[in-house]
């Protein structure tokens, strides 16, 4: 994915000025930055929930500035988001059901024949249940969502992603709230998916004393502009970055 | 008319009233308890089922009866009927027919009703949405009251005795017929919600903003809810016409919009037995008001006519303050299938 020279302003302040990044295949990508320095701006502009003022946002060779939000998930890119967002009336499966991509049980006129919509759903909720055991919430399936604690309900985000199927998951702090041996098994999770699937990850996060040793790739946003980039060996002895971020 | 009789007669005018709010009310429930829309403007899909069944049915019975007139259906609606009514009397396939037919159409007026209503706000949020759908609320009203010949102004026109082979059983039939509609009404909206359509309303309900992010069209679902519910509730106005005969243009929100959401609230939005409980429970307390209030004059120290709304506003407090999500409450449903097979496969 390639963000290009992205700018984007609420009123007289500008969240986005003028960010231009990559982010490579098959890669963990981690966007840092301090608060309000414009990393979930970002995240909105790229799946389509805000419209970039000026640039241009590249996906492999399709350019997808200002899609919507359900062309963005049908192209492949999922995300999740900075506060846990749950179906909360749906049970734990459900949630991740309701992700899947192309089901024809949820158009109305398919949904009347079962016949057309239940192997399909067989197979989703055999996928479900395979990502809910990567995810060590096999036995919160039937659990409301709303009932689920605070990191389950950050592992149930991420579970609805991978139902996507996509190769680019946006995550806007995974763990945030999240106690840190959950958190590292979170990353663990992640760096497995990666290595096991080849999917890329951008992930925003403040936690850099977990983050760090999991990513390949670290970029630094400081009021709404890109100031470093690179491995996170360089990212963190970059002068820059001490003083926007690090050394704060 | 003997004690017996008017037990009977009780009880079969009530399970009439209870077939058609259970109908409109699992229209509503669809739209606010699963789709999550505010739809206070219900009563446009009712009217728009009766208003149509009003005006469309001794046309299309004088049509396909082949009944030679030059009378008009809707202002000599009374010589007409004479005409019509004998031959359906005879002929009781043709009144079941005609009967299915008055249905659909009523059904499609109502979808049409929901979706003219929705159409300037379903992509707005959902307050938006719900004061807009108010304000439709009666205007076919007062289309109905000003243009006579859609179903005669304000004196309103009699429909075709669709149950009037039945002779002296006409109304036991009627309500038969209500109930048999309201219990497979029931029974399909509840294989909707168990569907992967139904959990996507109800994922857009919990949450329209990830719903949007795992690609759901919100305007299309919600269109398609609008329409299902409406054509429900379309389906309902046009019963009751056939049932009770004629259409006048009185239908009120108070009746067919506020009752409803009243019996939802009751029962408890988001599932059907809920909505089952809340209507059951309201209109027998309703009908019983209604029949026997005239017991209390001189007890109550108000007059009786009150008594109605007391109830209403009882229990409207009741549930707002004892019961805010309903006496039935939504059950969590996991998809009905072998979970344990797809466990087994992991």
């Amino acid at each position: 994915m390639q963000v290009k020279d992205v700018k984007r302003s609420f009123g007289n302040l500008r969240a986005l000025d003028g960010v231009t990044l990559n982010v490579d295949e098959k890669t963990v990508t981690i966007l840092i930055g301090p608060n309000g320095s414009g990393k979930t701006t970002l995240i909105n502009v790229i799946t389509g929930f805000q419209k970039p003022d000026e640039g241009h946002i590249h996906y492999g060779s399709t350019e997808i500035t200002a899609w919507s939000p359900q062309q963005i998930y049908r192209t492949g890119i999922a995300r999740t988001f900075q506060i846990p967002s749950m179906f909360g009336k749906l049970t734990v499966l459900e949630n991740l059901l309701v992700a899947e991509k192309n089901h024809p049980g949820e158009s109305f006129r398919k949904s009347l024949l079962k016949r057309l919509w239940a192997k399909h759903e067989r197979d989703a909720v055999e996928k479900a249940s395979r990502i809910l055991q990567l995810l060590g919430l096999s036995e919160q399936r039937n659990t409301p969502a709303s009932l689920l604690s605070g990191g389950q309900m950050k592992l149930v985000e991420i579970g609805r992603a991978l139902m996507s199927d996509a190769n680019l998951y946006l995550l806007d702090e995974p763990v945030s709230g999240v106690n840190p041996t959950l958190a590292h098994e979170i990353f663990a999770r992640i760096i497995g998916l990666k290595e096991q699937f080849g999917i890329t990850f951008f992930i925003v996060e403040h936690r850099l004393d977990i983050a760090l040793k999991y990513v390949d790739y670290v970029n630094v946003m400081a009021s709404g502009r890109l100031i470093a980039a690179g491995t996170p060996e360089q990212v963190i002895n970059d002068p820059k970055v001490i003083e926007a971020y690090l050394g704060a | 008319m003997t004690p017996l009789d008017q037990v009977i007669l009780f009880v079969v005018d009530l399970l009439a009233l209870l077939a058609v709010y259970l109908i409109i009310n699992i229209g509503l429930n669809m739209q606010q308890g699963i789709a999550g829309i505010p739809n206070f403007g219900i009563v446009f899909a009712v009217a728009g089922g009766a208003y149509i069944t009003g005006g469309l049915s001794t046309r299309l019975a004088v049509s396909l009866l082949g009944v030679r007139t030059n009378l008009d259906p809707i202002f000599n609606n009374v010589a007409v009927l004479a005409s019509v009514n004998p031959i359906l009397r005879s002929q009781p396939l043709t009144a079941i027919v005609l009967l299915i037919l008055f249905l659909m159409i009523g059904g499609m007026a109502g979808a049409l009703m929901g979706l003219i209503s929705s159409a300037p706000a379903i992509r707005l949020r959902e307050d938006y949405l719900a004061i807009t759908l108010l304000a439709f609320g009666e205007v076919l009203n007062v289309i109905g009251i000003g243009y006579k010949p859609l179903i005669g102004g304000p004196i309103g026109v009699s429909v075709p005795d669709i149950f009037g082979w039945a002779g002296e059983y006409r109304f036991y039939l009627g309500t038969l017929v209500l109930l048999l509609v309201a219990i497979a009404i029931f029974a399909f909206a509840g294989y909707i919600i168990k569907t992967p359509f139904g959990r996507t309303l109800k994922a857009i309900r919990d949450n329209e903003i990830v719903a949007r992010s795992l690609g759901k069209n919100i305007t299309q679902y919600r269109t398609s809810a609008i329409l299902f519910g409406s054509l429900l509730c379309g389906i309902a106005g046009s019963l009751w016409v056939l049932y009770s005969g004629a259409v006048t243009p009185t239908y009120a929100r108070f009746d067919w919009t506020f009752l409803p959401w009243l019996m939802i609230l009751l029962g408890g939005m988001g599932n059907n037995r809920g909505v089952f409980v809340g209507s059951l429970i309201f209109v027998t307390l309703n009908k019983l008001i209604i029949y026997y209030k005239f017991e209390f004059v001189g007890i109550l120290p108000f007059d009786i006519v009150w008594l109605n709304y007391l109830l209403l506003g009882i229990i409207t407090i009741f549930i707002l303050i004892y019961r805010p999500e309903g006496i039935v409450q939504e059950r969590w449903t996991a998809p009905k299938q072998d979970l344990s097979a797809a466990d087994r496969s992991t």
